[in-house]
């Protein structure tokens, strides 16, 4: 059986409780395996972000809570949910959101400097991600010196740099042309397999969809639709820490 | 990482944080020039005072200064004068009998403190030959030779080798009065002693006032200011029966104008640093709401209040510190220059001199001042950085994202 990394327990978020109740989630239950790759679709205003950002510790349940790797992180407040995040949950926006005043490196390098990894180590692991992403050449290239795919790439390079228990990716494509979102695909599907690294993306893009192995389809903040995970066997199989 | 995060940050929008670089700049420019204006305005004011009338330390009998009369003298002041002048501290003293009487002329008279001094101890302690405008010193042994003020001169219509009569009460109290010769006339920057001083030798002026060879003031000046309290003290010692006053206790106007003016800088400068924080709370809190998202981004990531604190903060400080060399090496280029030369405030002369400051000011920064002026300066980059780094705590990584 494989390991769970992300159990959430009767999740729901209500707006407006005093006045008109409105459920962005509605008793949410979801079980993440490690080395998923997950895309939770469905329309706007379907309580995508909002799952993804439960999942992430970025908001509170109403209702419910979260665990990952049976540590509940609804339990979690300040600098404790905080490091937790850091260490356990990589993040990858729609809009790249890289720091700009660095470059490429350094916004890699910034997250483990967060987690006061040593300097070799640190180093080592930049240009190993950079190679991973095939960014080596443009390590040392800010932001508004990339294009859009390569910075949502080095955006990926970063969520994996802590070494985190999964990554949360908020419609990673949306911004990205057909050929940059179709390699971009192709990298985390690649990182997926030989790395055995867990993706959950919450997504509306048929491509994203299309390459998923687990689609969770929301509606109204309930889930109406949740197919099997397809399991692939992964050359790397040990877990990630 | 934070501090070049911070530094490259303050560059992100560059007119607004030149801008604010320039407020910082001009802001501490202004405030050390005025600072070591005002500095130097009251060390001239107070060496004037010290050279010209009050010397360092003035020994009275302790009821003499209450009414200036002439029966409450020092009781072997001329002995007292030469310990006095014996020790090493001591750059020079001098005795002289001092009352308080009237000048006459045939066109008028005016109320004065006579001086009668010792010429040759006087030269060296006031350089009152210095001050002389027209005419000569004493010119012994001629007596009844009397040097006043050009303003008095005028205000009495008077002229060179014209005779004045003086006329105080003696030590019995009855009236005494003598003609004068007027051998010099002498100006110096403070207006209200011209007005109301004159300078006779003290053989002219003792036997007139019934104490031949007495003194009733000994003023001593010190070979330096740092000596000063350890010279009374000891003074007091030797001479117990004696009041001896330093000259900021003989003029506590004075003294009071220096500690007044130190606030009065500081208050001056803590209003430009006040309109500058504001200026820069303004930047930062529109750098930190330009950047939600970016703050919020760095928060999701892991990057805990400390940090996002510390980061705020830096940029506060660099904006500021980035200011500060401009400010500094104009005030100090400022200072160097009317240092040298002088601030000639000769169109308010008269004012200035009425007051007793001299019309041409010589800036003075004093170590202590930049000192304190830095300091002022990091409070308020602090004081600047909690707002916009509280706003920035406050933000919420999820609802920043949306942005």
């Amino acid at each position: 059986m494989k390991e769970t990394v992300i159990d959430a327990h009767n999740l729901s978020k209500i707006y407006d409780e005093k006045t008109v109740p409105v459920y962005a989630l509605n008793n949410v239950h979801l079980h993440i395996a490690r080395g998923e790759f997950t895309a939770i679709k469905g329309p706007s205003g379907s309580g995508k972000t909002t799952l993804l950002n439960m999942i992430g510790g970025l908001d509170v349940p109403s209702n419910g809570y979260v665990e990952i790797n049976e540590t509940n992180i609804t339990n979690l407040k300040g600098n404790n949910l905080i490091d937790f995040r850091l260490n356990n949950i990589g993040f990858v926006f729609q809009s790249y959101n890289l720091i700009p005043v660095l470059t490429a490196r350094e916004n890699i390098e910034f997250i483990m400097l967060l987690q006061s990894r040593p300097k070799a180590e640190r180093e080592q692991r930049v240009w190993e991600l950079l190679k991973q992403v095939g960014l080596e050449d443009k390590a040392n290239k800010r932001p508004g010196e990339l294009s859009g795919g390569q910075q949502q790439r080095v955006a990926v390079a970063r969520a994996l740099a802590p070494k985190p228990q999964f990554i949360l990716a908020d419609e990673p494509t949306a911004n990205l042309d057909s050929i940059s979102a179709s390699n971009l695909l192709d990298m985390m599907a690649k990182l997926n397999q030989e790395e055995n690294i867990t993706f959950v993306f919450s997504t509306h893009d048929q491509r994203v969809i299309d390459r998923a192995r687990r689609v969770i389809t929301l509606e109204d903040g309930k889930i109406v639709q949740d197919t099997l995970p397809t399991i692939i066997s992964h050359s790397h199989s040990e877990p990630q820490t | 990482m934070l501090i070049k995060i911070a530094w490259r940050n303050i560059w992100r929008s560059r007119k607004r944080s030149l801008i604010i670089l320039a407020a910082v700049g001009i802001g501490l420019w202004t405030g050390i020039f005025l600072m070591a204006f005002y500095t130097g305005m009251i060390e001239q004011r107070i060496n004037a005072a010290i050279s010209t009338e009050l010397s360092h330390l003035q020994l009275h009998h302790p009821t003499f200064r209450n009414e200036y009369e002439i029966p409450y003298h020092l009781p072997q002041g001329r002995e007292m004068l030469q310990k006095i002048s014996k020790d090493a501290r001591v750059k020079v003293a001098t005795g002289r009998v001092v009352v308080k009487g009237m000048i006459a002329s045939a066109s008028g008279s005016s109320g004065i403190t006579i001086n009668g001094v010792m010429p040759a101890e006087e030269q060296r302690l006031t350089n009152l030959p210095g001050k002389i405008v027209e005419g000569n010193y004493f010119t012994p042994p001629k007596t009844n030779e009397i040097i006043l003020s050009k303003k008095l001169l005028d205000k009495l219509n008077l002229s060179l080798n014209r005779k004045v009569i003086l006329t105080f009460q003696d030590k019995d109290g009855n009236l005494a009065s003598s003609a004068f010769r007027i051998v010099g006339i002498f100006k110096t920057i403070n207006g209200p002693y011209d007005d109301s001083n004159v300078f006779v030798a003290i053989q002219d002026l003792d036997a007139l006032a019934g104490i031949p060879g007495e003194l009733n003031e000994i003023s001593v000046l010190l070979q330096s200011s740092e000596m000063l309290e350890l010279c009374q003290r000891d003074f007091i010692q030797l001479f117990p029966e004696t009041k001896v006053e330093s000259w900021m206790q003989l003029s506590p106007e004075l003294g009071l104008t220096v500690s007044v003016g130190d606030q009065m800088v500081y208050i001056f400068m803590g209003i430009i640093l006040l309109a500058l924080a504001f200026g820069i709370v303004n930047t930062m809190m529109m750098a930190v709401l330009e950047r939600t998202k970016e703050i919020g981004m760095l928060m999701a990531l892991g990057m805990n209040k400390l940090k996002v604190f510390t980061m705020i903060l830096l940029e506060t400080f660099f904006l500021i510190l980035a200011g500060c060399p401009g400010g500094l090496l104009a005030a100090f280029a400022t200072l160097a220059l009317t240092n040298r030369t002088g601030i000639d405030l000769s169109f308010y002369g008269q004012l200035y001199s009425s007051f007793g400051y001299s019309p041409i000011v010589h800036p003075v920064l004093k170590f202590q001042h930049l000192e304190i002026i830095m300091l002022l300066v990091l409070i308020t980059a602090l004081i600047s950085a909690l707002f916009p780094a509280r706003m920035a705590l406050r933000l919420k990584p999820a609802e920043s994202l949306k942005k």
